[in-house]
């Protein structure tokens, strides 16, 4: 695009400091997995790989760590705070795009884009201090008494409700990642065309029958990207729900149980770790963290890129 | 019930859990920011500003301690990725444009904004604590602005990428090199977009806890010293906040009230800038 341009000296150093700039990125992400690799090879060479994430043992007095409780408690955090922010997200993505007024789409879309921009620990904050004391009272002995009576499900609501849980962390982390999956989708469902969605109306489509079988349909490639994307973001979230998860290694069987996922664990124990295989075990942590949540992110990416070449053709 | 009154039922249902969907966001809203409200300004007092924290325990003291500490953190950190960023930005949207090379860095740069922000703080901790021996905060600063980096790296990638080409063109018909047409023409069309970007990455990382946690740790004394351990906000509402004092926790809402303040002003303040200067179609 810049053939046959005068090439001054000027021009080869500041393209080569723009060009150093850029490539720091590659680098920053290169070396993080090579230092946590580094870091990690301890720990790798000790406890294996299959090994440390199918052992739930985490006993730094003992010196045996495995990663199956916490990752475990990342695995169930992020699914169940899915389950929850999915339908409200496309839900209010609905909203903007089809429903509101005019004058309402703007500020509701800022409104509901605020949410992501709180600070992750203002949503721990008001998680130990409000949301999970309503919890212990009123959500979650309510559930037992309903949900909790049913056969087979009833299992995942047994135990004291403490409001410091698997399930408060999960309801705190859906509110976080809401907006991100909503905006997306917002996204997508916009780049339907006007004349499609037209045509289905003049065949006399509802309103509901124009999103569920034109726009749905359409965006779901970028839909399912937003929430992959979402679901990147929630694997390592940290601060939200570092302070209503408890930081407990065991296995947990219900989800009023408190637990533990790799980022609380590493908040919790990393300035703590006296020993070099017990910090290169939370390394070790830190590096399935680090690569789980690339993959999804790389995914993510991958689809919202198909999504936008299909839709701009 | 004929086939039309289902279908117009079934409208109404979904359009009524939509509206509700969009409702359920506004209310988390506004329940979270009333309660951080609430519960903050009743620990709002000059003393907050002023001192320095009493042992622990003991009623009073402030945090000037911290609000210096993460200043200057933000500050450093800052003056560490924009640069970065927007040169780096600079390459893609204009030295690279197009090109295979330019694609990858961005996509690259797209998967670094959504790392968890917890490794990065285990990656500077190998990197600059464990060498040295002790916790310093320009460990701190470096972590956040490596968090900052690939966010004002893309939307400067972006805001270039809408300054007009033909803009360019008349400056290379004008006979000027490239590099004074980037620094003459494309920055300062750019420069609003640019500074949005860089006031959203400040604001973004204004409230970032967990990449401090091993880094800038904390540190009970006022210090300008970024070599020693350097007190955050944030990191110390994490530590009141899990503390047993009732005043620790009043503290820890005060600060949480100044910070939520400090990054939703941030932020809205960014979005009406590009409001006013791109119109509607910005997102």
């Amino acid at each position: 695009m810049i053939k046959g341009l005068r090439k001054s000296p000027v021009d080869l150093l500041f393209g080569t400091l723009t060009a150093m700039a850029s490539f720091v990125v590659v680098v920053l992400i290169a070396g993080i997995f090579i230092a946590l690799l580094k870091e990690s090879l301890p720990a790798i060479h000790r406890f294996g790989i299959l090994r440390f994430i199918t052992t739930s043992e985490w006993d730094p007095v003992a010196e045996v760590f495995g990663a199956l409780s916490t990752l475990t408690g990342t695995l169930v955090t992020t699914f169940l705070s899915l389950l929850f922010a999915i339908p409200i997200a496309i839900g209010i993505a609905i909203f903007i795009t089809e429903i509101a007024p005019d004058f309402l789409k703007g500020p509701i879309g800022t409104a509901i884009e605020l949410l992501a921009a709180i600070p992750s620990i203002i949503y721990g904050m008001w998680g130990l201090f409000t949301l999970a004391p309503i919890m212990e009272q009123y959500i979650e002995p309510f559930l037992q008494e309903t949900v909790g009576r049913l056969p087979l499900v009833g299992a995942l609501f047994q135990g004291t409700p403490m409001g410091i849980d698997l399930f408060t962390a999960s309801l705190i982390l859906s509110i976080m990642i809401i907006p991100f999956t909503a905006s997306v989708a917002r996204d997508s469902f916009r780049l339907t065309p006007e004349i499609v969605k037209e045509s289905a109306y003049g065949v006399g489509a509802t309103k509901w029958e124009v999103v569920k079988d034109i726009v749905l349909p359409y965006s779901k490639l970028g839909v399912f990207g937003g929430v992959v994307l979402s679901l990147g973001r929630a694997i390592g979230e940290t601060m939200a729900v570092a302070f209503v998860l408890g930081n407990n290694h065991e296995l947990p069987h219900s989800l009023f149980d408190a637990a533990a996922t790799i980022t609380v664990s590493l908040a919790n124990e990393f300035t703590e770790a006296d020993t070099d295989i017990y910090l290169s075990s939370l390394y070790y942590l830190a590096l399935v963290l680090f690569v789980l949540s690339f993959i999804t992110l790389a995914a993510a990416k991958f689809f919202l890129l198909r999504a936008e070449r299909r839709q701009s053709r | 019930m004929t086939v039309e009154s289902r279908r117009r039922l079934m409208n109404n249902i979904a359009l009524a859990l939509s509206s509700l969907a969009a409702l359920t966001g506004l209310f988390w809203l506004v329940f979270i920011l009333l309660d951080v409200l609430i519960n903050g300004i009743r620990g709002i007092n000059l003393s907050l500003f002023l001192e320095d924290p009493a042992p622990p325990g003991i009623q009073g003291g402030g945090l000037r301690n911290a609000f210096v500490g993460q200043l200057m953190i933000t500050l450093f950190a800052t003056l560490i990725g924009v640069p970065l960023g927007v040169l780096g930005g600079t390459f893609l949207a204009e030295y690279a444009r197009g090109r295979r090379i330019s694609r990858v860095i961005s996509i690259v740069s797209d998967i670094m904004v959504s790392v968890p922000s917890i490794v990065v703080g285990t990656f500077v901790y190998a990197l600059m604590v464990k060498p040295l021996g002790h916790f310093n905060g320009w460990a701190g600063a470096v972590a956040l602005a490596i968090i900052m980096i690939p966010v004002v790296l893309r939307t400067t990638e972006d805001m270039l990428g809408m300054v007009p080409w033909t803009l360019r063109e008349a400056a290379f018909a004008l006979g000027a090199p490239y590099y004074k047409v980037i620094l003459q023409v494309v920055y300062r069309g750019a420069s609003t977009g640019i500074l949005t970007g860089v006031l959203l990455s400040i604001a973004r990382v204004a409230g970032e806890t967990a990449p401090l946690l091993f880094t800038s740790f904390n540190n009970s004394f006022f210090t300008w010293n970024m070599n020693e351990p350097v007190s955050s906000l944030t990191v110390t509402i994490f530590q009141y906040a899990m503390g047993p004092y009732e005043d620790w926790h009043t503290q820890a809402w005060a600060a949480s009230l100044i910070i939520t303040l400090f990054v939703l002003f941030i932020t809205i303040l960014g979005r009406l800038i590009l409001k006013w200067r791109f119109g509607g179609s910005a997102r």
